[in-house]
């Protein structure tokens, strides 16, 4: 399959091309990184599921639509980077925190602005509200689904019905989060 | 308080629904208004929490691959082995990936599974579990699955409530022990109320991964007529399998 077809296809696909381009590139990698950073096995796969989790996510966000390489070669650069980047952080070599990394992931990318307990508040707030607006603000906001392909996966009746459905989610967890934010013990002096 | 208007185009900014001039007339805005300021703010800690979650359910499917790929013997790893357990459409997820058919029960199964959330005491980052119940539950949070099941057994047999058999029953199908997760979930359903259906889900996912589409059907069809959330994925996963 040609490199480019593979970013298609991961592109309208899901978890299961995730699944086949973990496979298809795990014991190169892992044999790569635990010979240059001399980590364990298990660090090793710790580092390569998030490597796969940040190609997956590159393409789904539009971040990369032609590849100029091999996907090997981008794999190994973005394992090559949360490695050094995580050196860097602890100074010497430390296994990865795969929980800390993903919070430091989409914290990064929101830059400025949102703090750390009202994350805390949202990630609540998202837990209760529950499906189907679960998977619908999800396919929307992070596999980054067109509103005419969540339509026709979750069976709506049209885009317009699934847009509105999308909104009315929304809406659900503006609300959820206030709660949350004015529950005795979260409220704090803060700027919400 | 947001009006309608102002949380309308705070939605279509992150939707990037807005032109450039207009999305540089609500940057100006978020700059002068305090209170436009907060709401933008929030809904784009809110798009962070989704993000967040969208990663890390990829992140537990592929430890969950890793796991199976992991549990294969050494022995087994050969070339004739790996397709003598597609041949026999084994319990692998490894095996649902190469096995390309749209309408397979293990691929249908790993499309459909995902572990049900802690809604019963979410973890607070930064603040250390200090219970066994606050502990187990956080190794289930982490995806650390062979702790949480330790766990959540042991705290099964103090305090046998439905929440922590339903976090059991899930940690079991991660883990692959499909029996005792049937059990757990067949014991939910019948001996505790309020989980009912979520537990009849679980228990339908059983035995898709078992291969046994005939009693997974039946029960879809019972979710299905339920007005619970699960009833639309339920008749989803119906007319994928018929």
């Amino acid at each position: 399959m040609l490199q480019n077809e593979i970013i298609e296809k991961i592109r309208s696909g899901g978890q299961a091309e995730l699944g086949v381009i973990y496979e298809e590139h795990r014991k190169e990698f892992l044999q790569w990184i635990s010979k240059e950073y001399h980590c364990s096995s298990d660090d090793g796969k710790d580092i390569y599921q998030l490597t796969i989790l940040i190609f997956y996510d590159n393409i789904r966000q539009g971040k990369l639509e032609h590849l100029v390489s091999s996907v090997k070669t981008y794999l190994f650069g973005i394992g090559k980077n949360i490695a050094l980047e995580n050196m860097r952080k602890e100074k010497r070599y430390t296994p990865i925190n795969q929980e800390t990394w993903l919070n430091e992931y989409v914290a990064d990318e929101s830059g400025q602005g949102t703090d750390d307990s009202f994350f805390e508040f949202a990630k609540k707030a998202l837990v209760k509200l529950g499906q189907p607006c679960q998977q619908l603000i999800e396919l929307f906001y992070y596999e980054k689904k067109s509103i005419a392909e969540i339509a026709s996966s979750m069976h709506y009746k049209n885009g317009e019905t699934a847009k509105n459905q999308k909104c009315k989610c929304m809406a659900r967890l503006r609300k959820l989060f206030e709660i949350e934010m004015t529950k005795p013990q979260n409220v704090v002096n803060h700027g919400y | 308080m947001a009006t309608e208007n102002d949380i309308l185009l705070v939605e279509k900014y992150f939707d990037d629904e807005l032109t450039a001039v207009e999305k540089e007339q609500v940057m100006q805005r978020v700059a002068m208004d305090v209170q436009f300021k907060t709401l933008f703010d929030q809904e784009k800690v809110l798009i962070r929490a989704i993000r967040h979650q969208g990663l890390r359910e990829n992140l537990t499917f592929l430890k969950t691959l890793e796991s199976n790929i992991d549990q294969q013997t050494p022995a087994s790893r050969s070339f004739k082995w790996y397709y003598l357990a597609a041949a026999l459409a084994g319990t692998l997820a490894i095996v649902t990936f190469l096995v390309n058919r749209p309408d397979d029960p293990q691929q249908l199964f790993q499309s459909y599974f995902k572990p049900y959330p802690n809604v019963f005491e979410p973890t607070v980052r930064g603040t250390e579990a200090t219970t066994p119940r606050a502990e187990a539950f956080q190794a289930y949070e982490q995806g650390d699955y062979a702790k949480a099941a330790e766990q959540l057994e042991a705290l099964y047999v103090q305090h046998p409530e439905p929440e922590v058999l339903m976090l059991l029953g899930n940690t079991n199908l991660m883990l692959g022990h499909i029996t005792e997760a049937e059990n757990n979930f067949i014991t939910l359903n019948h001996e505790y109320d309020g989980l009912d259906v979520p537990a009849q889900w679980y228990l339908s996912l059983c035995y898709l991964k078992r291969g046994e589409v005939q009693h997974a059907r039946t029960l879809l069809k019972k979710i299905e007529g339920t007005e619970n959330s699960y009833a639309s994925k339920a008749k989803e996963l119906l007319e994928k399998l018929n």
